[in-house]
């Protein structure tokens, strides 16, 4: 066992509040799970050697920070700085038929309610999942009542100042019926270090649009996942946006536990520098007739490292599923490196299940086309970068979004090196 | 009519689909050689009837009775009933990837001849023959080496389906709405394929939706199938008049005659 | 119609009688002093033992891998036998006149007469029974070409240069748990040096046969193509059929020299237990070869029998331009498990890899395709297409598909395919409409499905594959 997971068992060890019986079972599995190393299969490419010596600290000061503004977009800001709810930043009045409170503030019944679903989605498999269990202060519950449709979209962001460690926890419910939308985004400055986890019950007929924008670059290290429980005929479609970091996991479960479901994710991630970025995605079918499409595309350059893991599980009882997965690679560099595996479990016949995985680099010729046409070669290398991602960026539901970070990819993708 | 025996005879037929009745006391009489035209509007249940004749799993009989050349057609599995002459020509004919049209064939072929107790046909025979059929329908020979269906399009499927009824020659074909998707110059080359095959000890089932293939197969008898059951039987002018006036008038028709009962 | 299926799955094991042969075996149990016996036993030469020594060395520190999706009890490694002879064997036979009537008779029943005449022209065989080799045919015409082709027993004494300088050269001695395990304790197997510019002039093919009660078959097979040569291998195998499991660990090192070609089938065989998973071989094996510039290895395999089947037959494409190509028809029934697939190595330039996997899963049985496909960054302008189809058979059964692709070469190009399907109820209908019996339907399009493997076999095999999987496949509908 690593020292750093020592230490932050210790810690974990001195907190009593309401979550203490998860607190309790997180810190029992801890304790008999073995330091992921190269052997470990869901770690195979993702040495933790920056976890082992990062020196962020919980800082209890408080420190003021902003999330960034997106034009166009007025959310229902939901903030955590340094790994503590920012209750000041919350609306006062929140629209009608949804809530958002600090676990801690919830009446018994509600605690009781809130503890009965806490881990229960995301599963106990991942090591640092169970570290959030330990040492996140507190869970913000945010609920949407039964056929309500919000329209203002909720976004989570966690911001981290210089060396801070942070480990946050939401849990999201929609009743049957409802909508929402919920855009999570880590800002951190350098040496930080966090774990944030927010876990999705999405009830029969509720409609759930996310995002996840891991931005972070640099030195941080962030690890984290989003866990989505759909129940019969509930929809999902999710967006993932990642720049790499000194180390960035983000780990996404899909669980089909109700018929009928509807579940659609497209990723991207675009590496530079030294980065590396670890994808895992995992779709359970537990039942008949759902749906699944997932659309990954990556990038990397310099001397970046990119890993994904796809993985979907047909299970006996789900006939009738329908679950797809491609995932398209460009490799910039020959000092970069890309690993993917996407993976195929099936238990029931009555299945259509693929998936396809490539792996190239820009297309020469496409290339070449656009410098006898007068693009320089750097530019024209951007170009074909962005048509790439773009497609993704297109089929974002939400309009303000796609134009604030459209920008953002050309930048970065201005920023990268040609070779 | 004449007093020749018939080759097919459904007596007050019932089945039904996953628990729901389709066909609701079908009586119909072919005798060899006589084309008989079952049209209707969608969902009367005329797909259905081919698959109950030819034995589709899913597809359950709940009375009446069918007979082929005197044989009790629904106490047999479905490749028997095949053996016993019955042809369908699928109105979407599935893909077998990896196994080639030629093998498949073959196999068909023999399988049937087995059954008849001959000898399985030799390779080379059998090459000719299919060869010529290929012509016959207008499908290159290089189709017999691809995969069954695999990447033909509609119209080659259809083609293909012909193709197969010229080497297994039954004694009753049921082409299940042939004509859907076809433009005129491949209606004109199934319909002449099919003319070819008419002869005194064969007999033909045509599905269809439109009376257009009517024009080039010429039915002995039409009948109207509605609801499950066959509403009005005559002859290949029926089909004209179902052309110019469409199915509504006949499918009120029976709850009239009760008015008038 | 699963159901259907299902009952026509339940099939005899032709290869399931037990020869009634007079044997030495050994008693079991597993020390130095056991392999001391099975050198001394062969003759073999000081350094060999050594070998031996420091691989069962390294075994004994080593862990037994766990990442397969098979799930079986543990092997008591002391209860097995590590040696198994038929005692005629002893005064090794100078000709088939010497060799006892009873093991050609084996062969024979199981289709492959040893007696040349009664041969099927063009190939060579060498027969593996138990833990020696009883007879190799053909050898005179062999020897006429230049082509060596004996028992790896005799060519550790004809040959001791070339068996000392290639074996172990692909799978080192420490590459896994059961090469380790065979490095100690292997007792027979084929050696074949094809010399430079030199087409073999026949098929070359091993038959192994288990037959002893509680032994274990741990063979290897060394093939050195030398520079331009080209030669196609052929192995079968098959045991009695009994309610303990028996384990067969066998190696398989391929040399491809520069622009030498080897091609090399394998129709798996083996007992593979009853319905209930009582029984059954469990064959945990390495294969893996290197090709040097030019060179082009491929590999066919059809597996259809063992109850738990571990094997990733490989390349290593060292050479510019090397080749490698990996085919497969993995069929499990019954409570059978395979993980089997390939790894591609790319290290040379302008290298190609191709995989085609088709896994067909039917009754109670797991069938994984595990596949690696690594671009090293010299691998410039290398290309990979990996095609894995799954075929699922009733709904109790899995179908699972577990490849790794790492790309460290910006130029490299990785393609990957999966799918998976069943055998359709319009497909059946379609066939039996047609006057086809269910069974020869499933037989059918099941073949369809394995095409692109099956044209990849010589002649003969792909005929005796075809028959096989219709074996397999009988009563599976009705």
């Amino acid at each position: 066992m690593s020292e750093w997971l020592e230490s932050a068992i210790a810690r974990a060890q001195g907190i009593n509040d309401w979550l203490a019986p998860k607190r309790a079972h997180a810190l029992e599995l801890l304790a008999n799970t073995k330091w992921p190393t190269r052997k470990t299969e869901a770690w195979r490419y993702t040495p933790l050697r920056p976890v082992e010596r990062t020196q962020a600290k919980v800082i209890t000061d408080k420190v003021e920070l902003l999330p960034v503004a997106i034009a166009d977009l007025s959310a229902i800001e939901l903030v955590f700085v340094n790994g503590q709810f920012d209750q000041t930043q919350l609306a006062k009045t929140l629209p009608e038929g949804v809530s958002i409170s600090l676990g801690g503030d919830l009446d018994t019944a509600q605690q009781a309610e809130a503890l009965h679903a806490f881990s229960t989605i995301k599963p106990e498999r991942h090591i640092f999942g169970l570290v959030n269990d330990a040492l996140a202060q507190d869970v913000v519950v945010v609920t949407v009542a039964e056929g309500v449709e919000i329209t203002q979209p909720i976004r989570i962001s966690s911001l981290l100042s210089q060396g801070a460690e942070s480990h946050t926890r939401v849990q999201v419910t929609l009743a049957a019926g409802s909508r929402l939308t919920v855009i999570e985004d880590v800002q951190a400055q350098g040496d930080s270090f966090n774990t944030a986890f927010v876990e999705y019950k999405v009830a029969a007929n509720a409609s759930l649009e996310h995002y996840r924008f891991a931005l972070q670059t640099g030195s941080n290290v962030s690890i984290g996942g989003s866990h989505f429980n759909l129940h019969d005929h509930a929809k999902m479609h999710s967006t993932l946006v990642g720049f790499g970091s000194e180390l960035s996991r983000l780990d996404t479960d899909i669980i089909h536990a109700g018929e009928f479901a509807d579940a659609k994710l497209n990723a991207m991630y675009l590496l530079d520098g030294k980065e590396l970025f670890d994808l895992h995605a995992t779709v359970e079918h537990a039942m008949p007739n759902g749906k699944t499409e997932e659309n990954v595309r990556c990038i990397v350059a310099d001397r970046s490292r990119a890993i994904f893991n796809g993985r979907i599980h047909i299970h006996r009882d789900a006939q009738k599923t329908l679950a797809e997965l491609n995932n398209r690679n460009l490799l910039l560099s020959d000092k970069a490196e890309i690993n993917t595996k996407p993976e195929l479990e099936i238990y029931a016949d009555d299945v259509k299940c693929a998936h396809g995985a490539t792996v190239a680099q820009i297309d020469k010729q496409a290339l070449y086309y656009l410098q006898t046409r007068g693009v320089s070669r750097s530019k024209a290398q951007v170009m074909l970068n962005f048509g790439f991602i773009n497609e993704l960026i297109d089929l974002m539901p939400n309009a303000a979004l796609a134009e604030w970070i459209r920008p953002i990819i050309r930048e970065r993708f201005a920023q990268m090196e040609v070779k | 009519m004449s007093n020749t025996k018939s080759l097919l005879t459904i007596k007050d037929l019932h089945a039904s689909v996953e628990e729901k009745q389709i066909i609701k006391g079908l009586d119909l009489d072919i005798k060899p050689g006589e084309v008989h035209a079952i049209m209707g509007p969608n969902g009367a249940g005329k797909s259905t009837l081919g698959y109950v004749l030819s034995g589709r799993d899913g597809y359950s009989v709940d009375s009446g009775s069918v007979t082929l050349d005197g044989e009790d057609l629904l106490d047999m599995e479905t490749e028997d009933r095949a053996r016993a002459g019955l042809f369908l020509a699928f109105q979407y004919p599935v893909e077998i990837p990896g196994v080639s049209n030629l093998e498949f064939l073959k196999a068909s072929v023999d399988a049937q001849r087995q059954a008849r107790g001959e000898d399985a046909i030799t390779s080379a025979d059998f090459l000719k023959e299919a060869k010529a059929a290929c012509k016959q329908v207008n499908l290159p020979v290089a189709f017999l080496k691809r995969g069954v269906n695999e990447g033909f399009s509609g119209g080659e499927k259809k083609r293909n389906e012909l193709m197969q009824m010229l080497l297994l020659k039954p004694k009753l074909c049921i082409l299940d709405e042939t004509d859907s998707g076809l433009d005129i110059d491949a209606l004109q080359i199934v319909a002449e394929g099919v003319n070819s095959q008419r002869s005194a000890d064969r007999s033909f089932i045509v599905v269809t939706h439109y009376q257009r293939l009517l024009d080039y197969i010429k039915p002995d008898f039409v009948h109207v199938l509605s609801d499950g059951k066959i509403v009005k039987s005559g002859d290949a002018s029926l089909a004209l008049e179902l052309e110019a006036q469409g199915y509504a008038w006949l499918q009120k028709e029976p709850v009239e005659d009760e008015l008038e009962g | 119609m699963t159901e259907q299926i299902d009952k026509a799955l339940a099939r005899e094991y032709e290869a399931g009688f037990v020869s009634d042969v007079e044997s030495e075996t050994f008693e079991p149990g597993l020390d130095e002093s056991v392999i001391r016996r099975i050198s001394e036993m062969k003759g073999e030469p000081e350094w060999m033992l050594e070998w031996r020594l420091s691989a069962f060395r390294e075994w004994l520190e080593m862990e037994e891998p766990e990442w397969a999706l098979v799930d079986y009890p543990k092997i008591d490694f002391q209860s097995i036998s590590y040696y198994s002879a038929p005692k005629s064997m002893k005064d090794k036979p100078k000709s088939l006149d010497e060799v006892d009537p009873e093991l050609l008779r084996t062969y024979e029943k199981l289709g492959i007469p040893l007696i040349e005449q009664q041969m099927l022209a063009g190939i060579a065989v060498d027969a593996v029974f138990d833990s020696v080799s009883v007879v190799t045919t053909f050898r005179e015409k062999l020897e006429e070409a230049g082509v060596i082709f004996c028992p790896i027993s005799e060519a550790l004494h004809k040959y001791p240069d070339l068996v000392k300088k290639y074996i172990g050269s692909v799978v080192p001695k420490k590459d896994n748990y059961y090469a380790a395990l065979n490095c100690a304790v292997f007792t027979d197997g084929s050696f074949v040096y094809i010399p430079k510019g030199t087409r073999c002039p026949m098929e070359l093919s091993t038959y192994f046969r288990i037959n002893e009660q509680n032994t274990g078959q741990f063979e290897r097979t060394l093939i050195i193509a030398d520079e331009g040569s080209h030669v196609s291998y052929l192995e079968g195998c098959t045991a009695p059929q009994r309610d303990e499991n028996q384990l067969h660990a066998a190696v398989v090192e391929l040399v491809a020299m520069d622009n030498a070609e080897i091609k090399y089938s394998t129709v798996q065989n083996w007992y593979p237990g009853d319905e209930n998973g009582k029984g059954g071989i469990y064959n945990f094996v390495t294969k893996r070869g290197i090709c040097h510039t030019n060179a082009k290895i491929s590999w066919t395999q059809v597996e259809t029998g063992s109850s738990v089947t571990w094997k990733y037959p490989s390349c290593i494409l060292k050479g510019d331009n090397s080749v490698g190509e990996f085919y497969s028809v993995a069929l499990t029934r019954g409570r059978q498990q395979a993980d089997t697939g390939t790894k591609m190595i790319h290290i040379g330039k302008n290298t190609k890899s191709t995989i085609i996997s088709k896994g067909i899963s039917a009754g109670r049985s797991n069938n994984s395709y595990r596949g690696l496909v690594r671009m090293n960054p010299g691998a410039e302008g290398a290309r990979n297409f990996t095609q894995c189809d799954s075929l699922l058979i009733g709904d109790q059964c899995g179908a699972h598909t577990f490849p790794y692709v790492e790309s460290r070469n910006p130029s490299a190009i990785i393609e990957h395919e999966a799918t998976t399907s069943k055998v359709s109820d319009e497909q059946m209908f379609l066939c039996r409409q047609r006057g086809l019996d269910p069974e020869k339907a499933v037989s059918m399009i099941v073949n369809g499905f394995c095409k692109e493997v099956f044209k990849e076999l010589p002649m003969e095999f792909a005929v005796e594959a075809g028959k096989l999987l219709e074996i397999s496949l009988e009563g599976s509908v009705g």
